[in-house]
């Protein structure tokens, strides 16, 4: 649909489209953002090659005799670092101030948050699927010989279903903070030192609420219902967390 | 056509812009002036749905920023020269733009060389001065060639050539028919740029009016070869005279035609005759001023 701009205008030879950007549109303009800079190439790169050099590392001292217990692992390594390319997607607007631009010329928030968490969720899926295929290469050249390769599969969909995931939650408690160190810190000072501490102190309720505990879990093929129902939990309370605050903050 | 109506903004028991109306028309340059903390940028962010107002209403053609279609395409608005990412570079950042607004990928070199930032495009923008910034903010403004440009502060950061630019910019936007709303603290620049004046003080609008209207004031100056008869000339036609330092003479609430009328009756030679005008400076600070 194409609307005539009725303003007395300049004369202008500038072909310009006469609508607002479509969600597709969008969530390209998000991904190009979130890769734009060194970043988020760097959280990019590092997710890409943790799993995989993370377990040629860990085949220096250990023998790897089946797939599902390193792809476990490789999983949850990898969608702890999409947490922070989520956070850097939507706070980091923020922080930089780049957020004032961005609903200049897109005033529609929900929109433009929609968009953001469509685009780090297929960045996150896709950097997770080359950690998890370059994971699962290296376990088949560093394994022993009579590899188990029960759960291969599931390894590899819960990689990169994770990496979808941690993005997601990273880009709501993003928006919802508004403060990239903020949500950093308290992201994974909650999923690497409190939830764990509380796993020791009162496992029913850590092993309840921990999302990287129930990603390795579910790579692993365990507790796959409860670990799912963490993991959506996670989702829909950040992501709703951060549409309301995004909605709702004047830009200074 | 942009009208603000009744555009008011409070934080609590503190109200920062208050009742705030008035249109712009294309074809002008509009400087906004106040003090620090006056309301200006809460205004202008206000006007484009950044900051939700508490009362009042901000129109661009009868719809507001955010029902535009595709704002950046009418609206083109310089904040923040600070609001770039300092990881990316000037052409990635206006690029990105571009996307948004929808204009071909081609138009960031246009515009890139039209702000003369071409040979910087390829830097880090954490590596920009601040009037590169400027400059690379005000391309992102222009990138649709907008019907309406909105700028806070545009000035700051530009050496003198570029503020010249900015001027001969400003001015031919209006030329073409655009809309311009400037704001500036400095008022050399803005006093030679736009043709009207909106001065905001204690978040309330205290003038708004022609540059000429609120720059001139009551009354003539005149020098004459002999000042003193000229003066008692005057005097006896019933006007008031002032006499300054400088030999010139002030006569208050006359016009030039009736000081004229009584040189030429008198047969006195004048060497200049024209209204009094104040310093943009002068009303600035006599609107402004608390005691205002």
């Amino acid at each position: 649909m194409t609307e005539t701009l009725t303003l007395s205008a300049p004369r202008t030879d500038v072909p310009v489209r006469g609508t607002a950007p479509s969600l597709p549109t969008l969530v390209g303009l998000e991904m190009r953002k979130s890769t734009s800079h060194r970043s988020g190439r760097g959280f990019a790169a590092a997710a890409m090659l943790m799993g995989p050099v993370g377990l040629a590392l860990a085949a220096l001292d250990a023998e790897l005799g089946a797939v599902s217990g390193p792809m476990g692992v490789t999983a949850m390594m990898t969608g702890l670092v999409m947490l922070a390319l989520g956070v850097v997607s939507t706070a980091g607007e923020w922080t930089h101030r780049t957020v004032q631009t961005s609903y200049l010329l897109v005033p529609r928030r929900g929109l433009v948050q929609t968009a953001k968490v469509a685009a780090v969720a297929l960045l996150g899926a896709a950097f997770a699927a080359v950690s998890g295929v370059g994971s699962l290469g290296v376990i088949a050249l560093v394994g022993v010989d009579d590899l188990n390769w029960d759960g291969w599969a599931q390894g590899l969909w819960v990689t990169v279903a994770a990496g979808a995931v941690f993005a997601v939650v990273g880009a709501g408690i993003g928006a919802a903070t508004a403060n990239t160190t903020a949500a950093l810190t308290v992201l994974y000072l909650l999923i690497l030192g409190v939830l764990p501490l509380l796993r020791v102190s009162r496992p029913e309720l850590g092993d309840a609420v921990d999302p990287a505990h129930a990603t390795m879990l579910l790579g692993q093929g365990m507790a796959e219902q409860r670990s799912i129902l963490i993991l959506t939990g996670w989702v829909l309370v950040a992501t709703v967390a951060g549409w309301v605050l995004t909605k709702r903050r004047a830009v200074q | 056509m942009i009208t603000v109506s009744g555009l008011t903004k409070e934080y609590g028991e503190r109200t920062v812009v208050d009742d705030v109306s008035f249109a712009l028309e294309p074809g002008t340059v509009t400087g906004f002036l106040g003090p620090n903390g006056a309301g200006k940028t809460t205004t202008m962010r206000m006007m484009t749905g950044l900051v939700p107002a508490t009362s009042g209403t901000a129109t661009v053609d009868g719809r507001r920023y955010d029902q535009l279609p595709n704002p950046g395409a009418v609206v083109g608005t310089l904040l923040d020269a600070g609001a770039m990412h300092p990881g990316r570079t000037g052409r990635t950042h206006l690029r990105l733009l571009a996307t948004a607004v929808g204009v071909p990928p081609s138009r960031v070199d246009d515009v890139l060389a039209a702000v003369g930032l071409a040979d910087a495009a390829s830097r880090r923008l954490g590596g920009y001065s601040l009037g590169m910034r400027q400059r690379l903010g005000i391309a992102g403004a222009l990138l649709a060639d907008p019907p309406v440009l909105v700028f806070d502060e545009p000035v700051n950061g530009l050496d003198p050539e570029g503020i010249r630019w900015m001027r001969d910019l400003l001015r031919g936007h209006a030329a073409r028919g655009g809309t311009v709303l400037l704001s500036s603290h400095l008022l050399g620049e803005v006093e030679h740029t736009v043709d009207r004046l909106l001065v905001i003080g204690g978040g309330r609008i205290v003038a708004d009016g022609p540059v000429a209207a609120l720059l001139g004031a009551d009354g003539v100056v005149v020098r004459a070869a002999q000042p003193r008869a000229l003066a008692v000339a005057l005097e006896a036609a019933g006007f008031h005279v002032e006499r300054r330092d400088d030999g010139a003479l002030v006569v208050p609430d006359a016009e030039p035609a009736e000081v004229g009328a009584v040189a030429a009756a008198g047969g006195h030679v004048l060497v200049d005759l024209r209204p009094v005008q104040r310093g943009l400076e002068d009303v600035f600070f006599s609107l402004t001023s608390p005691a205002a």
